[in-house]
């Protein structure tokens, strides 16, 4: 069954759209990411203005970020404080971020800096998320007991003024590192086209050292207000959020999310790290290879601007 | 004495032309148009004619980039701006172009892949833009051509740009035929189909008909909600958004 997108103007395969997102909502309530990172690339291989697919795309992952955070929070799994303060740095993080997107745009230089921006982001977080995750895995197979917590307290944590108590964490800390890693993953939000979570949630294991019951569900909360935010943005701002095409996604979305969150109370933490890292290695690496072969016409189409 | 009968050619020689639909509609479930041009030539004389069917969409500007290796790593040029390339263009004829009339005459007239017009400003012009500086609007000199080439082959192979030596066909003594498929993300907009009939290598008669593409119903009312009240839509769309991930949730409470 084909429909024609109003903003996107290109004709879709709807129940394809609606599994896909299905796919994705399942990922993402499974890791407790957005899964932009994953269904933008996508998009785009379908033929999706890669404009109309960031933008819309934000717009699905804000859905399945609802859908999956209420089901961590039922289980107390959210630490709504801290969630809050990274999202204030994530709201300007936006607004910088679409701003710099439409620049971008303007010069033509908006395939490149998001293909590098996957390569770089994608490629090291997966790399080091595999590294370290086998480790745990080969260690726990030998029936080594995990390395001890590191509990020296890291200095940019403990010396900076503005301390905050975040009880649900067990921290008390300066707001500063996390509005400042809000305020960054806003911007790559507004530029990939994704929510961040696969940058949020590592830096928040191993930055912010919070407990890592609480890292999804919270990481999920702070997604849920930057893609609500971004995906109003590009709408008022750009005119690129196709509501139709969102929809499509979020139906299939909002199941997924919930089964994958069921679903990831069945895997072991390593494993399910291991996993994740292993899919953002894959892509980070696909998206990143156009840099490098030689193109098969020298010529190509920018969009934007006009 | 034989009585002189008037010579033929004393009767203009003529083409008419019409469109299977002048006013396609996009709704949902478009997927793309299939529209015949039917038409006539009227020759009392009989002479040997050519048909030319050019259709043309709504011009869009078009922004290309050449892509260079800098250090190992294929970048993106600066764009160049097109202004006024067709957003869709289809030659037809009954011969292959080159046959039925000169260069000169398919330049002039804008027919075929080779010869359709793109603004493009020849010269120079560097330009501050949606405030970003040192837009190159046209700095192509030499390499014109391997742009406006460029243009038109990626245009090509999106589907959007076709030229058919054989897409005009003689149904029978004067009456022609040729076929304009329309994909299904065809710009949006005014059209306008070009008959022109050519006999010895000239154009000797012309008509143009106009075609709409418009989005209709559903499809309509969307596209101009967005535009012109781009911010409630925006509130509109995260609102759905995240309405369906809480009832999502609710559902599966219970279950």
């Amino acid at each position: 069954m084909d429909l024609y997108l109003p903003i996107a103007e290109v004709s879709v395969n709807a129940p394809l759209l609606v599994a896909l997102g299905a796919i994705v909502g399942f990922i993402s309530g499974l890791f407790g990411i957005g899964g932009g990172f994953l269904m933008t690339p996508v998009l785009v291989f379908l033929g999706i203005p890669p404009a109309v697919a960031v933008a819309s795309e934000a717009n699905h992952v804000a859905a399945s970020s609802v859908s999956s955070v209420s089901a961590y929070s039922r289980r107390r799994m959210v630490d709504f404080r801290m969630g809050g303060v990274l999202a204030g740095g994530g709201v300007v993080g936006a607004f910088v971020g679409v701003e710099i997107f439409r620049v971008l745009r303007l010069l033509g230089q908006a395939d490149l800096v998001v293909s590098v921006s996957y390569l770089l982001f994608l490629g090291v977080i997966g790399a080091l998320m595999l590294w370290e995750s086998l480790g745990a895995i080969l260690r726990s197979r030998r029936g080594q007991t995990p390395k001890p917590r590191r509990e020296r307290r890291p200095v940019l944590l403990y010396a900076l003024p503005w301390k905050m108590r975040f009880p649900k964490s067990r921290l008390y800390i300066s707001v500063i590192p996390p509005i400042v890693l809000g305020f960054l993953i806003g911007i790559l939000s507004a530029i990939m086209g994704v929510g961040g979570g696969f940058i949020l949630v590592p830096a928040m294991v191993y930055l912010l050292r919070m407990p890592a019951n609480v890292v999804v569900g919270t990481s999920l909360f702070q997604i849920v207000i930057t893609t609500a935010l971004t995906s109003v943005l590009q709408a008022g701002r750009n005119q690129t959020v196709d509501i139709v095409l969102a929809t499509l996604l979020l139906i299939g979305g909002v199941v997924g999310a919930q089964l994958g969150a069921r679903a990831s109370a069945r895997f072991r933490a390593e494993e399910l790290r291991a996993l994740l890292a292993l899919i953002v290695l894959l892509v980070g690496l696909r998206m990143g290879l156009g840099l490098f072969i030689h193109p098969e016409d020298p010529f190509v189409f920018v969009t934007g601007g006009g | 004495m034989p009585v002189a009968i008037a010579p033929p050619s004393q009767a203009p020689v003529a083409i008419s032309a019409t469109l299977t639909e002048t006013d396609v509609r996009v709704t949902s479930g478009f997927t793309g148009a299939k529209i015949s041009v039917y038409g006539a030539v009227f020759d009392p004389r009989g002479r040997p004619s050519d048909v030319v069917v050019v259709v043309r969409g709504p011009e869009q500007s078009v922004r290309i980039a050449r892509k260079v290796r800098i250090a190992g790593i294929w970048l993106n040029s600066r764009p160049v701006v097109f202004e006024g390339a067709p957003g869709f263009y289809r030659a037809a004829s009954t011969r292959p172009l080159a046959d039925i009339t000169r260069f000169t005459q398919l330049r002039t007239l804008g027919l075929g892949l080779d010869h359709l017009t793109i603004a493009a400003p020849a010269e120079r012009r560097v330009e501050t833009r949606y405030g970003v500086r040192d837009m190159v609007v046209s700095s192509l000199g030499a390499d014109y051509h391997a742009w406006r080439g460029a243009v038109v082959r990626l245009k090509q192979t999106a589907g959007l740009y076709s030229a058919d030596a054989d897409g005009v066909t003689f149904l029978d003594r004067g009456l022609f035929r040729a076929q304009v498929d329309l994909p299904a993300d065809a710009p949006i907009g005014q059209y306008s189909a070009r008959v022109i009939l050519f006999q010895d290598g000239l154009p000797v008669s012309e008509r143009t008909l106009p075609l709409k593409v418009e989005k209709v119903g559903l499809e309509r009312a969307l596209y101009l909600f967005a535009h012109q009240h781009p911010w409630l839509y925006g509130l509109v769309s995260a609102f759905i958004a995240l309405a369906a991930g809480w009832l999502a949730s609710r559902v599966f409470r219970r279950s």
